[in-house]
């Protein structure tokens, strides 16, 4: 039989199909998908490479700018000025201290005397506001340019008197004045008319008593009236002499800023022009460019103006030295009272350190040049070591970094103080200790506060958080807190507490799971040898899931130091390092954070000043803590990893 | 004589005290984990007992459409002289003082507090919508890249090394990084290039110039999608990973090409559990305010996205006569700056001082975001441990 002849094949078919794989762009579609999803999955890559560049780009010139407003800084003399300018500052808080502990001692004597004079005065006043509108009506006709007619102003004569007696009989008087001066003063306010200027005979010797007691009270502390009037006084011809020095200064900056705006402007137009095709644009933009030029600012001139006043400097500077002393030298020992006493005893301490850093400012305004190089170091030093974040000053912009990092290290540490015991009980109670039943609680509940939004948790800080520590600050029996009662209600200590309640479920959960991870074996051969549940939690299970549960905190720690909304709205936002000679009462004092300033700061900035570069170097601290706290934990976790049998 | 016999078991040592310490510490753990709960439940309280009244209303429809349907306003308050109150929005002002005569005394305004909160949830709304398609796009891809093509080796522990950096860095970095890269330089089409563009290619036709997005929906979202892009890359990655390898070995063994395993044995089954879990996205998107700070959001603005100051089409032809026109206007929205609820509760808290008029708006907005919020995370938890019980393998 013949077998039928097989058909052709389909020359083209074959080329398509058989022959020839399918290709895209030269490749396997198998591996152009494969590429696909690999180049998805280098995003993560490619997205922390570019967080670094851009906080690079645009903060990586925050250093020759800064740079630059340094050398400003000194070659305009305003260093110069500073040298006295920021001890004498101290004078300010010591002649304050002084101020309190005279007023302290003078209310000894004059307290009662006066808070009688002052309840008075105030009664008086309340007394003349209940009865307002009957009083302003009976001016306004008093003041008619004719006047109406008698019997009218009688009408409003008697309606003002029926107002300030039912007045005075509302108010409610203190038990300053005895049942007899109560009546005393009822009666006189009751009296009281738009007509009559003069005080009541009361008021008068109550006013008249205190004036006598603050007189004996000051013959009394004469030692210390006349030492705190004279310290007060001290700094008066130096501070004049610096005014006008920094005020020359200030002028030479501003003189300065001006030709270095003008000449990047100029330099610009020139470049524009030189780049320019059309000739007539080319000429406008040269002729722009000759008309922006302005006049050098011989700096090294002006400041010679400054430094040939020195002497007569040194020499105020003596005189507020030695008057200080003699301030210092006739100060009595004793206060009136024993704070007054303790705030003297501070100042005495301060006054010899306050001078001899006087002293030592005589010395380095000799040492100062105006033309004294800036280096790049000391500019880095001037940032990471600065103690001064000072914005939109008229005088100079410092950048200092250790004010915001002592803050957010502060809060992180309270936060990860209050969060770790609280998380590790937590997640030993759940993963040992807990019925099933208790388990579904709590741990649902505990992993609901990550859905928790961290600006709603700022709101709760300011609106009941901050409230409740303030009123608990104030309860009589919790006094011998430290730092209590408080002054702030936006403070570290509320801020540190939020992040600790924000921190507990990503250290709860990760110390849950290294819990877990401890190798069922352990628990059985502890229950073997007898040991009891406790014993087998606490001698075994944590520490064998030690090294999970330090990675946890340190994770804890990062996710803490990086939280923007709740510092920014809770810690209270002050730039200043925190006083820490308060002891651990430094907690319940207001701070500004790293990340804080950023939010807080970046929208009023312009783009490209020396500001908004500082911001982004913040930024780039930041996410190089971030990187390293991660990198941490994961040593941690390595290194303290147990030996899985 | 035999001794008598005790129920005592004489082996037994005396450990009354052990037992008791053993009590005591349970306790104590018991307390110290109950704390934080307690904790919990009274901030909750708190915002519901303070911000439920301003939401619901004791008469029908019991939502106060009012709050959740106006747009923030000043809040008036006019006092007349015997001491009332009267608090009302811009308009109702001056009718109100009208209506007082002589008998007006004085007006406070105090900023954000009247009206209501449509604008900011609107806003965050298009803010998630952007982000989460972004990140999931590229966290579903990336997942299935990491569980389903990649072999040990330097590019998969850079990429896991990447992914937990990405995870631990702080939100306002993110908000740095989206200022500098969408707001400022990102890539937009136009005919001529502005001054502060970083470098321009021309197409011929139009532009590609760097020159960024400006403050938008856009930059926020990309900004906000990369924030949330470890959380869902690590959740897509589980569900991938849940799928058993037999249904993989399955499919191979049939002769199906890897992307055909991938697409018709693996996804199907983690798709749900991937979605379940991108809401858990959606909820911290939604939550973050740093990022948006400086890329998207607006403290105060008194329109909805769609309202612009556009001539109104043609109302003759049908709507796809103009359809470019109307394509550009849908997008239009996306380039807006917008207000936002986060955003918006930062002002009410930190721009405003606190009295009983602000609360109102304070505690109302952080109510319904916080009611938003909590919905979806509690759902998420819940689809899960329902999708769980049904893809048992």
């Amino acid at each position: 039989m013949d077998s039928p002849e097989p058909p052709p094949r389909p020359p083209l078919r074959t080329l398509l199909v058989r022959n020839r794989k399918r290709t895209v762009l030269g490749m396997d579609p198998q591996q152009v998908i494969k590429y696909f999803f690999g180049l998805n999955a280098s995003t993560a890559v490619i997205v922390l490479v570019l967080i670094m560049l851009f906080l690079l780009r645009e903060g990586i010139d925050f250093l020759p700018t800064y740079r630059n407003e340094l050398v400003t800084y000194r070659r305009a003399g305003l260093e110069f000025c500073d040298i006295i300018d920021k001890p004498l500052k101290e004078h300010q808080s010591l002649s304050s201290s002084l101020r309190q502990s005279v007023s302290g001692s003078l209310d000894t004597l004059g307290k009662t005397a006066r808070d009688r004079r002052d309840a008075a005065f105030l009664l008086k006043n309340q007394a003349e506001e209940k009865a307002t509108q009957q009083r302003e009506t009976l001016e306004q006709a008093l003041e008619q340019a004719p006047p109406p007619a008698a019997d009218k102003l009688d009408i409003l004569r008697r309606e003002q008197q029926k107002a300030a007696a039912v007045a005075a009989a509302s108010l409610v008087y203190p038990d300053l004045f005895t049942a007899a001066e109560k009546q005393q003063l009822q009666t006189e306010f009751a009296a009281l008319t738009p007509e009559v200027t003069d005080l009541p005979p009361f008021l008068q010797t109550l006013a008249a008593d205190f004036t006598a007691k603050d007189h004996e009270a000051r013959t009394k502390f004469e030692a210390l009236v006349t030492a705190q009037e004279e310290f007060e006084e001290a700094p008066e011809g130096l501070q004049e002499v610096l005014d006008e020095l920094k005020e020359h200064a200030q002028e030479t900056k501003e003189k300065a800023d001006e030709f270095h705006v003008l000449e990047t402007n100029r330099q610009r137009l020139l470049e524009a022009a030189a780049k320019a095709k059309n000739a007539d644009e080319k000429a406008s933009l040269t002729e722009e460019a000759e008309a922006s030029v302005a006049e050098p600012v011989n700096l090294d001139e002006r400041t010679k103006e400054l430094t040939a006043r020195a002497g007569e400097l040194r020499e105020q500077l003596e005189n507020y030295v030695k008057a200080a002393e003699k301030a210092s030298a006739s100060l009595p020992q004793e206060a009136g009272t024993s704070a007054a006493t303790t705030m003297l005893a501070d100042v005495r301490a301060k006054l010899p350190v306050h001078v001899q850093e006087m002293r030592d400012a005589a010395l380095q305004l000799d040492q100062w040049r105006s033309d004294k190089p800036v280096s790049m170091i000391s500019v880095i030093a001037a940032f990471f070591f600065g103690s001064q974040w000072i914005t939109n000053s008229s005088w100079q912009d410092f950048f200092g970094f250790v004010p915001l990092l002592t803050g957010s290290l502060v809060i992180a540490l309270i936060a990860i103080l209050i969060a770790t015991p609280i998380s590790v009980i937590a997640a030993i109670y759940t993963n040992q200790f807990a019925s099933e039943r208790e388990k579904e609680i709590i741990k649902p509940i505990i992993e609901f506060i990550q859905a928790i939004p961290s600006v709603v948790l700022g709101f709760i800080g300011i609106s009941l958080v901050g409230n409740l520590i303030k009123d608990f600050s104030e309860v009589s029996w919790l006094q011998w807190v430290p730092g209590f009662p408080i002054q702030e209600r936006l403070n570290m200590f509320n801020a540190g507490c939020l992040l600790a309640f924000m921190a507990v479920p990503t250290m709860f959960s990760l110390s849950e799971d290294a819990l877990n991870n401890v190798p069922r074996a352990y628990i059985d051969a502890s229950d073997a040898l007898g040991a009891t549940k406790l014993q087998t939690v606490f001698r075994v299970i944590v520490p064998a899931g030690i090294s999970g549960i330090l990675s946890a905190i340190l994770l804890g720690l990062g996710r803490v130091i990086g939280e923007t909304m709740v510092v920014l709205l809770v810690a209270g936002n002050r730039i200043a390092i925190p006083d820490f000679s308060a002891g651990p009462g430094v907690i319940f004092q207001p701070a500004h954070t790293l990340t804080g300033i950023i939010a807080q700061e970046l929208g009023e900035v312009s783009r490209g000043s020396s500001h908004w570069q500082a911001l982004f170097m913040v930024g780039i601290v930041l996410f190089a803590i971030s990187l390293l706290v991660n990198w941490c934990a994961r040593a941690v976790a390595r290194r303290f990893e147990p030996h899985k049998a | 004589m035999n001794p008598v016999p005790t129920a005592e078991n004489p082996f037994a040592g005396d450990n009354s005290g052990i037992q008791k310490r053993e009590t005591a510490a349970r306790w104590a753990l018991r307390v110290g984990s109950y704390i934080v709960v307690i904790i919990t439940l009274a901030i909750m309280l708190h915002i519901f007992i303070k911000g439920a009244p301003v939401t619901f209303q004791s008469k029908w429809p019991f939502v106060n459409t009012q709050f959740l349907t106006e747009l923030p306003s000043q809040l008036h308050v006019i006092e007349d002289k015997q001491g009332n109150h009267y608090e009302t929005g811009v308009n109702g002002a001056d009718a109100i003082k009208k209506q007082l005569g002589d008998n007006f005394r004085s007006e406070k305004t105090i900023a954000y507090s009247g009206g209501g909160i449509l604008g900011p949830i609107v806003g965050t709304a298009l803010l998630v919508i952007v982000s989460v398609g972004v990140a999931l796009f590229l966290g579903v891809a990336c997942a299935i890249y990491l569980s389903e093509y990649a072999k040990h080796g330097k590019f998969l522990e850079m990429v896991r090394l990447a992914i937990l950096n990405l995870a631990g860095v702080p939100s306002v970095v993110f908000g740095l990084f989206g200022l500098g890269a969408f707001v400022l330089t990102a890539p937009v089409f136009v005919d001529v290039p502005a001054d502060r563009s970083v470098f321009a290619i021309p197409l011929g036709f139009t532009t590609l110039s760097f020159e960024g997005w400006d403050t938008c929906v856009l930059s926020g979202g990309f900004t906000l999608a990369f924030v949330i892009l470890p959380v869902i890359i690590t959740a897509s990655e589980q569900c991938l990973q849940a799928v058993p390898q037999g249904f993989r070995e399955t499919s191979m063994a049939l002769g199906a090409t890897r992307w055909q395993t991938i697409r018709y044995s693996v996804l199907p089954f983690a798709t749900p559990g991937i979605l379940t879990s991108s809401i858990l996205g959606i909820a911290r998107a939604a939550g973050e305010t740093a990022p948006i700070m400086f890329t998207a959001a607006l403290a105060f603005k008194d329109k909805l996205p769609w309202q612009k100051d556009l001539p109104p089409l043609p109302a003759d032809a049908s709507i796809f006569a103009h359809w470019e026109q109307s394509v550009s206007r849908f997008l239009g929205i996306f380039t807006e700056s917008v207000q936002a609820l986060p955003y918006h509760i930062y002002t009410l808290a930190a721009k405003i001082p606190q009295n009983e008029y602000s609360e109102r708006a304070q505690y109302g907005s952080v109510f319904v975001f916080l009611v938003l919020v909590a919905s979806l995370a509690a759902s998420s938890v819940l689809l899960r441990k329902r999708l769980r019980a049904k893809y048992r393998w």
